[in-house]
């Protein structure tokens, strides 16, 4: 019985990897094809192989600017929401002050907002602050996010408050008791969110669609959209794999060289 | 002496950055404007669009011009939509041209007739240089609104190949539905896992060639010059659904469920299917990537020949300036001039909107080295207006979800009109009380 459970939880693991992998595999074999071969869903096909189709989609688009743009917006973004994130979510944690639970509970209602139902609203204000049609522009409605300080909050929370104290005691304003004694400890925390947070941004599509508008400030999802969507005609497979992996890419080889870390800090921050 | 004198040199020194300033201010200024365009076909389009604006804008010191690429045709009506509400419209936007009827009810789009005049042309005069299947799209309440642009109709594709083997002649492709049909069962075989025919069925297309065999079959579908009434529960959409249903559960000439264009094509490259519909904006992408030989020919009839037209039109959203207004009609002039409407057909396998691109050497060599391309052309005889009503995308899945039962075996083509139907007047309803059944007071 014993024996049989610990079977059982590697095969399921195992089943779940390769239903993640498969697509990942087909992806691969696809992109590494030139051409539309007409066993195109052959996940082993018998070739001829080669990297026509990543030199056609290089070449499809800007992919050097939109890499550039892609990363400044995320980079971005993050930065501020960090900074953000760490002291609202020290404020929720530990300040109090009147109607806190009632303000913390409003902030949290954000969530609930499916974002298409703001972006006319958010582009009115993008205008009428003359930040339509830039970077910038893509980048601030997720300054404040809900979701980073209900993660710093519950990190906060969860450190045993005998450090602040002791740090309190040596004569730590609160300015050097988040910065020395309580980030410290929250990184893990951080991390977590930061994966989160540039996967998500480097992932969007529509608001970024919907507030640039300049080829020069493109992102990544959107310069791919203009060679992986045709409405009459049918797709060149290859090509749009290729396209895809130029755009997941980094993300992938980040997750690679990071996975301990990202793995230790989703454990230790309790967010599976 | 100098030779020059104190004045001289001072009124020169005054006039040489006076004019400097001038021709400055001449080159510094060039009314910007941007092109939103979806990228309705695959391939290096939307580069091709960049070169084609590039050139323009060369062309067209006073304006700059830039093409943005703005995804789908739907998130291309989506982003244009969220600006013109924000107060940042696109000076010029090209649009699904089935949306342009809902663009102007929702007044969402400015006419073109003011500068049609402006230039000494009228109306009338400016839409006959298009295909006359194209106006009812683009002139809505006797406005232009729409410039036709790409445009496309349904083909049927067939392998001349397999036509031998099933012992059809590869010459004589179906004509009628009834030869269709014969054509769809010889070609089937199942052992090699082959089908007679096949079509996509997803969204948008589904409506697309659903609306052709009902004008095929002798129908209307919908009222051409009213956007509140559509014929679904009609003998002639009936009898349509009745091909799909004989071809797919009766015959098992196509296959069940939902196809996508890419499992289309994918599928006559492979020699899995013999015949397929598809659009012909899909020629330039067919006539490069089929390793095996294909040949088109004409949407088979029934009552009559008829093909929906497809495609898109350039619209002025509403809310530029006249002067970004009028740089944006001197953008749509050169799209449309028979030159690039010309370049532009051959680059993608849209047909040119422009009768006039056909008439250039250019083009008469293209046809002559490409016969489908001249099937296609040839057809525009036969084309009907595209699906347009108020609150469009509903409207039309109302049909589309119905056809697709039928490709699940789960309904009838007689109860599914009955249900299209009752579904499209509820959707129209709200339009309906607006206008044509108005209290009179």
């Amino acid at each position: 019985m014993r024996a049989e459970g610990r079977l059982l939880l590697p095969l399921l693991a195992s089943a779940a990897a390769l239903l993640w992998a498969v697509p990942f595999a087909w992806m691969a074999v696809a992109s590494l094809r030139p051409g539309v071969p007409a066993d195109i869903a052959s996940l082993t096909p018998a070739g001829p192989f080669g990297f026509d189709n990543f030199a056609e989609a290089w070449k499809s688009g800007s992919f050097p600017v939109w890499y550039l743009n892609t990363l400044f917006v995320c980079g971005g973004i993050l930065a501020v929401q960090l900074v953000s994130a760490t002291m609202a979510g020290y404020a929720f944690a530990r300040i109090a002050f009147p109607g806190r639970d009632f303000v913390f509970a409003a902030f949290l209602l954000q969530l609930l907002l499916i974002p298409p139902l703001l972006i006319v609203p958010n582009l009115a204000t993008l205008a009428s602050l003359h930040l339509y049609d830039t970077l910038f522009g893509i980048m601030m409605p997720y300054f404040a996010s809900a979701f980073g300080v209900f993660l710093m909050r519950q990190t906060f929370k969860s450190l045993p408050r005998d450090y602040e104290e002791a740090a309190m005691l040596d004569g730590a304003g609160v300015g050097a008791l988040i910065r020395h004694v309580l980030v410290p400890l929250a990184r893990p925390g951080l991390v977590a969110f930061a994966i989160v947070s540039v996967t998500a941004h480097w992932n969007e599509f529509l608001w970024p669609l919907m507030a640039v508008s300049s080829p020069d400030r493109q992102v990544l999802t959107v310069g791919m959209a203009s060679f992986a969507s045709g409405a009459e005609a049918g797709s060149a497979w290859g090509v749009v794999a290729a396209g895809t992996f130029l755009v997941a890419g980094p993300l992938l080889v980040l997750f690679l060289v990071f996975q301990r870390r990202f793995v230790s800090s989703f454990v230790f921050s309790g967010f599976k | 002496m100098t030779g020059i004198t104190r004045r001289t040199a001072l009124t020169g020194a005054i006039a040489i950055p006076a004019a400097a300033a001038m021709t400055r201010a001449a080159k510094a200024a060039p009314t910007a404007i941007e092109l939103f365009f979806p990228v309705p076909v695959q391939g290096m389009l939307a580069n091709k669009m960049k070169e084609l604006v590039d050139r323009f804008n060369k062309e067209h010191p006073a304006i700059a011009a830039t093409a943005v690429y703005t995804g789908t045709y739907d998130d291309t009506n989506l982003k244009t939509r969220a600006a013109i509400k924000a107060g940042r419209p696109p000076a010029l936007t090209l649009m699904s041209a089935n949306f342009v009827r809902e663009y102007v009810i929702n007044g969402d789009a400015d006419p073109f007739d003011p500068l049609i005049e402006k230039g000494g042309s009228t109306p009338a005069a400016f839409m006959a240089q298009f295909w006359p299947a194209l106006a009812p799209n683009a002139v809505i309440g006797g406005r232009v609104y729409g410039v036709p642009f790409q445009n496309s109709t349904p083909l049927l594709y067939y392998n001349p190949a397999l036509f031998k083997e099933a012992g059809l002649d590869p010459e004589r492709p179906p004509v009628d539905w009834q030869a269709w049909i014969s054509a769809a069962k010889a070609l089937t075989k199942p052992g090699a896992g082959r089908w007679g025919v096949i079509w996509p069925n997803t969204y948008d297309y589904c409506g697309w060639i659903t609306s052709g065999l009902v004008m095929s079959n002798g129908g209307q579908y919908f009222n051409h010059d009213y956007g509140g009434e559509v014929f679904y529960d009609a003998p002639s959409t009936q009898g349509a659904l009745a091909l799909v249903d004989t071809l797919v559960n009766r015959l098992k000439a196509m296959p069940p469920g939902v196809s996508d264009a890419n499992t289309c094509t994918g599928a006559l490259f492979a020699g899995k299917a013999a015949m397929m519909v598809l659009s012909t904006g899909s020629l330039s992408f067919i006539r490069k990537n089929m390793k095996l030989p294909y040949k088109v020919a004409f949407m088979p009839k029934n009552v009559r020949n008829a093909a929906p037209i497809g495609g898109g039109s350039l619209i002025l959203p509403k809310g530029n300036t006249p002067a970004r207004q009028a740089a944006a009609w001197t953008l749509v002039n050169w799209l449309t001039s028979p030159e690039i409407a010309g370049e532009w057909s051959r680059f993608t396998g849209y047909f040119a909107p422009r009768k006039a691109a056909y008439d250039l050497p250019a083009m008469k060599t293209y046809m002559a080295q490409n016969p489908d391309a001249k099937v296609a052309l040839d057809q525009l005889e036969y084309a009907v207006p595209w699906f347009d009503t108020y609150n469009t995308i509903a409207v039309r899945k109302a049909m589309e979800d119905q056809v697709q039962a039928i490709l699940s075996a789960k309904t009838t083509p007689k109860e599914a009109v009955a249900a299209a139907q009752k579904a499209a007047d509820a959707l129209l309803r709200p339009y309906v009380e607006k206008t044509a059944l108005r209290p009179l007071a």
